[in-house]
């Protein structure tokens, strides 16, 4: 017990410090002569209850949007397991999320805009817009984390659903939905959380200062007017509310039952409804296709030689390689740490506890990257060389960005695990190594797979913590896409996000089959 | 995983000629934004020209804008490592001149093509542009000829702008608007907000955003057409050349006081107005070069409309009403 709590401890102290600290840093810059002093008069404004307001609203909405139908084309994927392409049509749905904000936005427009394939004109601009661009986003994202559920159903299940003669409805409400119940509102959580950080999708398509979320505002006051007293009390304010949503939403999340067969295979079933679902999963990845598709014609277009022989084209992709592959370890460490002692807390009943560790993994995800940042650089600057530290300082924080993610793909399956082996691990007396090595590791090799490359990949496409450490001679690829478009080189940047998609389809596939293992690769 | 074996093998192997190199030649650093330092910016030919003359090594450490870089040399104060800062505009040196970083250049712009004499012994210009609404020659045929005509024709161009929160040419619109209309500006954006697409975040997403079509007009600079002329051999892209003239953006640097360079800081001062430099900006930067001559700037900017007269407002009015009249300008684009 106690041999849990301490490297739990040890992380949640550290994810503490490296949240509060910055914070601490800032808000004692605003004292020094020098800087704008505090002014909490913005507290009261309009315009702040006007961002609040807007930015809850949108973010609501993206999540609704999102996950409902997620639920539907993930169950669709769940009954077809031997749909052709079916891994690779996996594979593309976990593309968008790391494609750079401002990527999206150009191939959002390219479909949906006035020259595009589905032109909606100016309407595109305004909700419309946010929520399409967010909705592919996310869709892919929670069609991906929903489904291994369908897998942890046991067999013996649907037999007997079967057996009692239900109908499509009643397997759902009876057998489906007690799996879903549990998954279903972290998942929730963690759209809203990054619809509710979402930036440049929001200000770029949002048509106007109409369509201001907090995380603009936080950005305007550590960048424009930089008040850094302000912009941590607008962190605070988004973290709270935040804790808020994440205290909601995990209060209609139930802890497992007892019951589970992590790795029971699929088999085809529910005939009927099979055309249904391939619809299903043809809208899906039409709607996820299409962005991508434009994007891929328009890099096919463009100066792909000249693009490709710059030297520091290929310096920004091991970078980006780098930085993915490291935040990743790290981030999935520290989230197996915490995993394991809140699992052992929901094991002995202490419910409550193991929730407020599952909270604090996943709302780390909403402190504004711009905000830790800047609050290390303050931090560090007067002891060390920051530049020295560009690379551990991007690891760090994306490893922390990660680790919602890691709680979401790793969680339910460590508790199942604690919950139906930790006895038989007592009385084996495995412990350590060897029960990580002979009994967590072949169960959990799944969703530690799709974890590790979650993060890997959401790091890869990060841009806003390299985009206020890296210089040129550090940059990533996407903050040359970024470049390259700040620079009139539209068609070069189609042709490095093509690459960094390329890069990232690669090491999911790689992370994913390698650590997950290839036999059960197919979820 | 394997990658991180080379990666810290070469680590190591520029440290240790970071240290050979320290030993033999002087280190001048210049903190810039990115886009200045990248292949296709000023920087590797700067430098290399520089560098050929100077005995030294030039280090240009690219950021993200001249906001970023102005915070971090106020964060570092006496610790900084840079010598030159390069790329704030004249909306910034009010707030940079008050940061007591900087120390005086004590040099003067030999034949100066800026609109208006050069007064400032912290900073000195190296560029300098117009902001001008672009547009499709081919799709838009006749285009506004005045501010004023394009705020009052309900039936106008569509246009595609930047947040003055976020991004220079933003900023540089809402002065603009400022300088022409005073403190009538608010009522003259309720006017012009109908027909504005979206506020970008920077200048490259609207940018972008028009290249795919989006709007009829982009804010963007006088100089973009030279882009598409020179690099794209594309004629149809013009700015629109406005009867009140355009605001302008005059890029500056400036020797930071706590360097221990100063003497090799002021020649690069020297050496970035002088002809070797200049040369460089208008096909990498997309900006005029600040001294005039014949040689310095290709041919094809002649096809450029004349943004005459230049506005602009002073450093200190900016400073102190920028909070103010952003704050308007929200009020009245959230409406």
């Amino acid at each position: 017990m106690v041999s849990r709590a301490i490297p739990a401890g040890l992380v949640l102290a550290l994810l503490a410090l490296l949240v509060l600290a910055p914070m601490a840093g800032l808000l004692h810059l605003s004292a020094l002569p020098g800087y704008e002093p505090a002014d909490l008069r913005f507290w009261e404004s309009a315009y702040l209850r006007r961002v609040l307001y807007f930015s809850i609203w949108q973010a609501l909405l993206s999540a609704l949007l999102s996950v409902l139908p997620a639920i539907l084309v993930a169950r669709a994927f769940a009954m077809q397991p031997e749909l052709p392409l079916r891994s690779l049509l996996l594979g593309l749905f976990a593309l968008p999320l790391v494609v750079p904000a401002v990527v999206v936005v150009m191939a959002v427009v390219s479909v949906y805009g006035s020259d595009g394939w589905l032109p909606l004109g100016r309407s595109l601009y305004g909700i419309n817009g946010i929520l399409l661009a967010h909705v592919f986003f996310n869709l892919p994202l929670a069609v991906r984390l929903l489904l291994p559920l369908w897998q942890g159903i046991p067999q013996h299940h649907w037999l007997l659903g079967e057996q009692l003669g239900m109908n499509a409805w009643q397997r759902f409400r009876f057998i489906e939905w007690p799996m879903l119940r549990e998954t279903l509102p972290g998942v929730m959580l963690l759209v809203f959380m990054l619809c509710l950080t979402s930036f440049a999708v929001v200000l770029t398509l949002g048509g106007g200062p109409r369509s201001t979320t907090l995380e603009v505002a936080i950005y305007q006051s550590l960048r424009f007017d930089f008040d850094p007293a302000r912009a941590v009390m607008l962190a605070l304010l988004q973290l709270g509310l935040c804790m808020l949503v994440a205290m909601l939403t995990l209060k209609l999340q139930r802890m497992p039952e007892v019951e589970i067969a992590l790795s029971t295979p699929q088999r085809s079933r529910a005939k009927l409804s099979g055309a249904f679902n391939l619809l299903l999963i043809l809208a899906a990845t039409v709607y996820v296709g299409m962005p991508l598709l434009s994007l891929l014609i328009d890099a096919l277009q463009g100066p792909i030689l000249q693009t490709l022989s710059s030297p520091r084209l290929w310096q920004a992709f091991a970078n980006t390689l780098f930085i993915g592959i490291s935040a990743a370890l790290l981030s999935v460490v520290a989230g197996w740490f915490l995993l394991q002692y809140s699992a052992s807390l929901a094991r002995q009943g202490r419910i409550r506890g193991a929730r407020l560790i599952d909270l604090a993994g996943s709302v780390v995800y909403v402190i504004p990257p711009l905000v830790i940042a800047t609050g290390m650089f303050v931090l560090l600057t007067p002891h060390v060389d920051v530049f020295d530290w560009v690379y551990p300082v991007v690891i760090v924080i994306n490893a922390l960005m990660g680790l919602p993610f890691v709680v979401r793909c790793l969680g339910p399956a460590v508790r199942q695990c604690h919950a139906r082996y930790h006895r038989l691990c007592l009385s084996l007396d495995l412990q350590g190594w060897n029960r990580f090595r002979y009994i967590e590791w072949p169960l959990l090799r799944r969703p530690f797979g799709l974890a590790i490359a979650l993060v890997a990949v959401l790091a890869m496409g990060d841009l806003g913590v390299i985009a206020l450490f890296g210089s040129t001679q550090t940059a990533t690829l996407p903050l040359m896409i970024y470049q390259q478009l700040g620079a009139y080189l539209v068609s070069q940047a189609t042709v490095t996000a093509l690459l960094l998609l390329l890069l990232c389809l690669t090491v999911f596939a790689l992370l994913e089959r390698g650590i997950g293992g290839k036999a059960d690769v197919d979820n | 995983m394997y990658a991180v074996v080379p990666r810290i093998g070469a680590g190591l192997a520029s440290l240790l000629l970071c240290f050979s190199l320290q030993a033999a030649t002087p280190n001048l650093v210049v903190y810039t934004y990115d886009s200045f330092t990248s292949d296709w910016g000023p920087g590797p030919k700067v430098k290399a020209a520089f560098e050929a003359t100077c005995s030294c090594t030039l280090e240009l450490v690219g950021l993200s804008d001249g906001v970023a870089m102005l915070n971090r040399l106020k964060l570092e104060g006496d610790n900084s490592r840079a010598d030159i800062l390069l790329g704030i505009d004249t909306n910034l040196t009010a707030e940079a001149r008050s940061s007591n970083l900087f120390d005086g250049h004590g040099l003067s712009l030999p034949s100066s093509a800026l609109p208006d004499p050069w007064q400032d012994d912290l900073f000195l210009p190296y560029d300098f542009g117009y902001f001008a609404f672009v547009y499709n020659k081919e799709k838009l045929a006749s285009p506004p000829t005045s501010l004023r005509q394009l705020v009052d024709d309900s039936a106008g161009p569509t246009l595609l702008i930047q947040d003055p929160r976020t991004s220079t040419p933003g900023l540089g619109l809402m002065l603009w608007m400022k300088k022409v209309y005073g403190d009538k500006a608010a009522e003259a954006w309720a006017k012009l907000s109908p027909r504005i697409v979206t506020v970008s975040k920077g200048w490259s997403e609207a940018y972008g955003l028009f290249l795919k079509g989006e709007a009829d007009m982009v804010l963007s600079y006088t100089t973009s057409p030279a882009y598409h002329i020179i690099a794209e051999q594309d004629l149809r892209f013009a700015a629109a050349r406005f009867d009140e003239g355009h605001y302008q953006q005059i890029e500056v640097a400036g020797m930071v006081r706590s360097s221990q360079h100063k003497e090799l800081a002021r020649r690069f001062l020297a050496f970035m107005i002088s002809e070797d430099f200049q040369k460089i900006i208008p096909t990498t930067n997309w900006m005029y070069p600040v001294i005039g001559g014949q040689a310095v700037v290709p041919t094809e900017f002649d096809q450029l409309i004349d943004p005459a007269p230049a506005l602009l407002l002073d450093e200190t009015s900016v400073a102190e009403q920028r909070k103010r009249w952003v704050e308007e300008w929200l009020e009245v684009m959230s409406r």
